[in-house]
């Protein structure tokens, strides 16, 4: 009764053993990426990203999976529609297909790209304007024990037609490992340096530098609840030192008609401090300008000031008015 | 081995009357999924935006919904919402629901609201889902019955 006993607990040993080695020595190389400095608008650019496996399999076991690459872009780029990846490696070469909506990352219990979003986030971008997209290998590949190889994921995408500054994100992982928050063997992810878009009308978005106002979400109509934000720590102003901050604005419709306007100073355009100078409100537009039904709101116009109105700053500290235009795409 | 075949007698018995027992009991167990009522007067106890919590941010107090047993429902609302004012609403599966069809007063569009029913912390919740403005946006708001 004795001995089989103690076999199983020597298997069970090894068998823990070896997994742990496996784990901590079995991965992908970590991940760098070639991003051009900047692009014109509508330009279809190819990104580049380098890894590596690195197998270290318990003989004569194999390792069987396929790649899987994801990239973060600006919604407005559309790149479900016209992204394409390709991979190169010494097994061979291949495509990359956009893991559908419908899967569900096991790990999570929500789609891969919502999965990759809630794990990697938006990286060093301020503003979340951001889809990740994650794709897999039509084919899958074994690995035996130090097979290493180093493989390239080509993305090739159109840039959008809107101007602005952006850090892209990137990923390569393994197929069978799902997304574990714990690992960090078979998941790498990086950000890449800015990447400038110019050329095209109209103003620059900018997701990297700190902005003195912001509105999140970037895209959004009069009936959604948006967020401002005054950041007093992009530089000095005239609201400095002071603990108290409202917000002034404006709402125009698509005729350029002032409709409505909150000029005063009260519980209601008193912004809350969420520290680091910065100073935030929440509102529901439609609401907070009393906006008959049948009538819309097109665009903001807004100013922070301090507690009686005698203070303001403007759109990159001037006396112009920070703007903001309603919009889905 | 006297030991091994008890255990193995053992096991085999065990297992027989588990067996047996799950039958009866299966047989007797009522199937019938019940019809989920949503009735009663809900008060908003979580707001987030895209996932985003807003709950700490908004003033939640003053927004109540009354859905009632003759198939109307009351809102009153300081927050943004697919409707206003009261209407009629509809469950889409009176045993498995996952949306709520509510039709506002005077008009003649139905709305599908999406509708989850966890119980959180030993209370039932109602939780709905949808967009606002623009269709990448998603609120939901979660509500506890208030009697």
């Amino acid at each position: 009764m004795k001995r089989p006993f103690q076999n199983l607990v020597y298997l069970y040993i090894l068998a823990g053993l070896s997994l742990t080695i496996f784990l901590v020595h079995c991965g992908l190389k970590a991940l760098t990426v070639t991003v051009p400095a900047q692009a014109q608008v509508d330009e279809r650019v190819t990104f580049v990203m380098h890894s590596g496996a690195e197998p270290r399999i318990e003989e004569p076991g194999t390792y069987t999976t396929q790649l899987l690459a994801g990239i973060m872009v600006p919604k407005s780029w559309n790149a479900r529609e016209q992204a394409v990846l390709t991979y190169t490696s010494p097994k061979g070469n291949g495509t990359l297909r956009m893991i559908p909506d419908s899967e569900i990352e096991p790990v999570s219990g929500v789609s891969w790209h919502q999965a990759a979003k809630n794990m990697f986030g938006i990286g060093p971008n301020l503003v979340d304007d951001f889809e990740w997209i994650i794709y897999r290998s039509t084919q899958s590949y074994t690995f035996s024990n130090n097979e290493d190889i180093d493989f390239n994921v080509q993305v090739a995408c159109n840039v959008g037609s809107e101007n602005m500054l952006v850090r892209l994100g990137f990923y390569v992982g393994s197929s069978i490992e799902n997304l574990r928050p714990e690992d960090d063997q078979y998941k790498k992810f990086t950000f890449s340096d800015v990447f400038e878009v110019s050329g095209g009308e109209g103003d620059v978005q900018d997701f990297v530098n700190p902005q003195l106002g912001t509105i999140q979400p970037v895209r959004s109509l009069d009936n959604d609840i948006i967020t401002l934000v005054f950041n007093g720590g992009v530089m000095n102003t005239v609201l400095d030192g002071l603990n108290e901050v409202y917000l002034r604005a404006q709402a125009f419709d698509s005729d350029g008609q002032l409709i409505a306007e909150v000029m005063e100073q009260n519980d209601k355009t008193k912004m809350g401090s969420i520290g680091g100078r910065q100073f935030r409100i929440d509102i529901w537009p439609r609401g907070f300008f009393a906006i008959e039904k049948g009538k819309q709101i097109a665009r903001l116009e807004y100013f922070f000031t301090n507690a009686d109105g005698t203070k303001t700053v403007g759109y990159g500290n001037t006396e112009e008015p920070f703007r903001y235009t309603f919009r889905c795409e | 081995m006297k030991i091994k075949q008890l255990l193995l007698f053992a096991f085999v018995a065990f297992g027989y009357l588990f067996h047996a027992s799950c039958e009866d009991e299966m047989a007797n167990v009522v199937t019938d999924e019940p019809v989920k009522n949503i009735t009663g007067s809900w008060k908003v106890v979580q707001l987030t935006r895209n996932g985003e919590d807003l709950s700490q941010r908004l003033n939640l107090t003053d927004f109540r919904i009354d859905f009632k047993e003759d198939g109307s429902y009351i809102l009153a609302n300081e927050l943004p919402f697919v409707l206003v004012g009261s209407g009629a609403y509809t469950l889409n599966d009176p045993q498995y629901p996952f949306s709520v069809l509510m039709t506002a007063d005077g008009e003649s569009e139905q709305i599908a609201v999406k509708l989850q029913y966890p119980v959180v912390n030993g209370k039932r919740q109602l939780s709905l889902s949808f967009s606002l403005g623009c269709a990448g946006n998603t609120y939901q708001y979660n509500f506890e019955r208030e009697n």
